[in-house]
């Protein structure tokens, strides 16, 4: 049954349960209960907005929104939205300042690439953080800094291990990201959707 | 609270008086101000409220922000916080809390004010904000009252953040659109302040949860004048248009067109997304400043090198029709 009963509820959640109804099951026909007229105004808006052609039945207090035709032709969303990458947030943890074991110079010019082609997750990579050598991918004359700020400046946000820093005796020379703790680090992962270590 | 349901609480009770108190709840205003000597006054204001982004660390920084937005408005530099939390210990792993903290910390740190402390509940929902104070010269201070016939009102952050917020819940925003208007969210109101100290201004207030057209009712209350809104000079988050088209609208914008329409005289022709913007409830929204006409361009331009890009003249005082909005 594609019903909703949405009474009870104040704006936004009328319109949200319809579109996560609509979303999920693209229905020819929705019904949708509400007890107050803004709900209503929504919810006719929305289902307009997904090519539905609504009528709306007023008993007394309560509104039954009638929508119907919604698996004509697909309406384009009137905003450009890129898939939403909401649900699905990436913590990438850089534990060295090369990639893999092997060859050095291999490695390092793999971490370099590696940053510079991070970017191509885009919206779903969430946090970068770097512990162990792996703040030296941060400090002045790294290679990989410019990149890393590009990225920073574009709203990742970058965690820097404050711990390893001044192990190495590097905290005067970071340049980019956030100097960071173990608990950050760790409520980071706890967030996260998923984690990748490198 | 919708301003309807505040008045009916408020209205008829004698608040104490005292005659440092130079602005006070008598004429409720963005902050209540005390007089301490001939050369300093305290502007005090508090707010809070529950999570608008998902991310614990800027919904700090977004309530800090908010929060100090009120002594930016009266003119005012803010110099000490207290933190108010409000927090669901049984839901939430505290170290979400210590995430909004940093960010009410940071937010803090950047308009140069020292915290000193606070005061925290358990409650069922997440709640943060900030009690501020601030000081001014007596003879400075800047309220919502002081309108001229001629005035321009420069509105300096863009509109749209509780639609647009509506959207990112709906899942209907990108990441991109999630990080913009959550740095407008965040941005601190005293680079405006800053600038605005040079001109003559007459009023000021911040665009918060009455959207534009409520504060801007405030402003014209009792003055006996009225105000004319250029739709088409409004600075707008682009995709807040829309989202409202899409039924992406909070409650809080129907609630205060419910109460505010009847002193607003709008084409009906006006697309009901861009009504939804004009009452469309601001979190940390920017400030609506009434300049002397002549200075009103050398303000917008101003504020804009100083790096307040949205700022715009959005419209002027008129002396008729007196207790109208118009929007053309």
């Amino acid at each position: 049954m594609n019903k909703i009963d949405a009474r009870g509820l104040s704006c936004p959640a009328p319109v949200l349960e319809t579109k996560a109804a609509v979303e999920s099951r693209h229905p020819r026909r929705i019904e949708v209960l509400l007890d107050n007229e803004p709900a209503r105004q929504n919810v006719v808006r929305f289902l307009e907005s997904q090519g539905y052609r609504t009528w709306v039945d007023l008993d007394g207090e309560l509104y039954t929104v009638i929508g119907t035709g919604g698996d004509s032709a697909p309406v384009p969303e009137p905003v450009a939205t890129e898939p939403v990458g909401a649900g699905n947030k990436i913590m990438v943890m850089v534990a060295a300042d090369r990639m893999g074991s092997g060859d050095d110079v291999l490695g390092a010019k793999l971490m370099f690439n590696f940053i510079k082609t991070l970017k191509e997750m885009g919206d779903e990579l969430w946090r970068l953080v770097f512990v162990n050598s792996g703040v030296k991918l941060a400090i002045d004359g790294a290679g990989t800094v410019a990149d890393l700020k590009r990225m920073e400046d574009a709203g990742l946000t970058i965690l820097v291990c404050g711990t390893c820093l001044d192990h190495f005796d590097l905290l005067e020379r970071k340049q980019v990201g956030q100097t960071t703790n173990m608990l950050d680090i760790i409520t980071a992962m706890q967030l996260a959707d998923k984690v990748i270590n490198i | 609270m919708p301003p309807g349901d505040l008045d009916k609480a408020l209205c008829g009770l004698n608040f104490p008086t005292n005659p440092n108190v130079l602005v006070g709840l008598s004429r409720a205003d963005d902050a209540g101000v005390y007089k301490v000597s001939d050369d300093l006054a305290l502007i005090q204001t508090v707010d809070f409220f529950t999570p608008v982004v998902d991310d614990p660390y800027w919904f700090g920084q977004i309530a800090a922000a908010n929060a100090l937005s009120d002594v930016y408005a009266m003119g005012g530099e803010p110099k000490t916080a207290l933190n108010l939390v409000g927090f669901p210990l049984k839901q939430m792993d505290i170290s979400i809390l210590r995430q909004v903290i940093q960010g009410g910390i940071d937010k803090a740190e950047e308009a140069g004010v020292v915290l000193l402390g606070g005061h925290s509940v358990e409650d069922e929902e997440l709640k943060y904000g900030m009690s501020v104070t601030g000081f001014i010269h007596p003879d400075r201070i800047l309220t919502k009252q002081g309108l001229n016939v001629g005035d321009r009102l420069v509105l300096t952050k863009p509109l749209g953040t509780g639609i647009v917020n509506t959207a990112i819940k709906g899942n209907l925003a990108s990441g991109e659109i999630t990080r913009k208007v959550t740095a407008i969210m965040a941005a601190l109101n005293n680079t405006a302040a800053t600038v605005m100290r040079a001109y003559p201004v007459h009023a000021c207030t911040d665009i918060t949860g009455f959207g534009l057209i409520g504060h801007l009712a405030e402003m014209m209350r009792g003055t006996g004048l009225g105000l004319k809104i250029i739709l088409e000079k409004l600075p707008i988050i682009d995709v807040a248009l829309g989202f409202a088209s899409m039924g992406m609208v909070p409650g809080g914008t129907h609630k205060n067109r419910s109460f505010l329409a009847p002193m607003v005289d709008m084409d009906e022709g006006v697309e009901p997304g861009m009504q939804d913007i004009l009452y469309d409830p601001q979190t940390s929204g920017g400030l609506c400043i009434a300049v002397a006409p002549t200075s009103a361009d050398g303000l917008v331009d101003h504020l804009q090198s100083e790096g307040v890009e949205h700022a715009a003249v959005i419209g002027e005082v008129v002396d008729y029709p007196a207790g109208i909005i118009q929007v053309v």
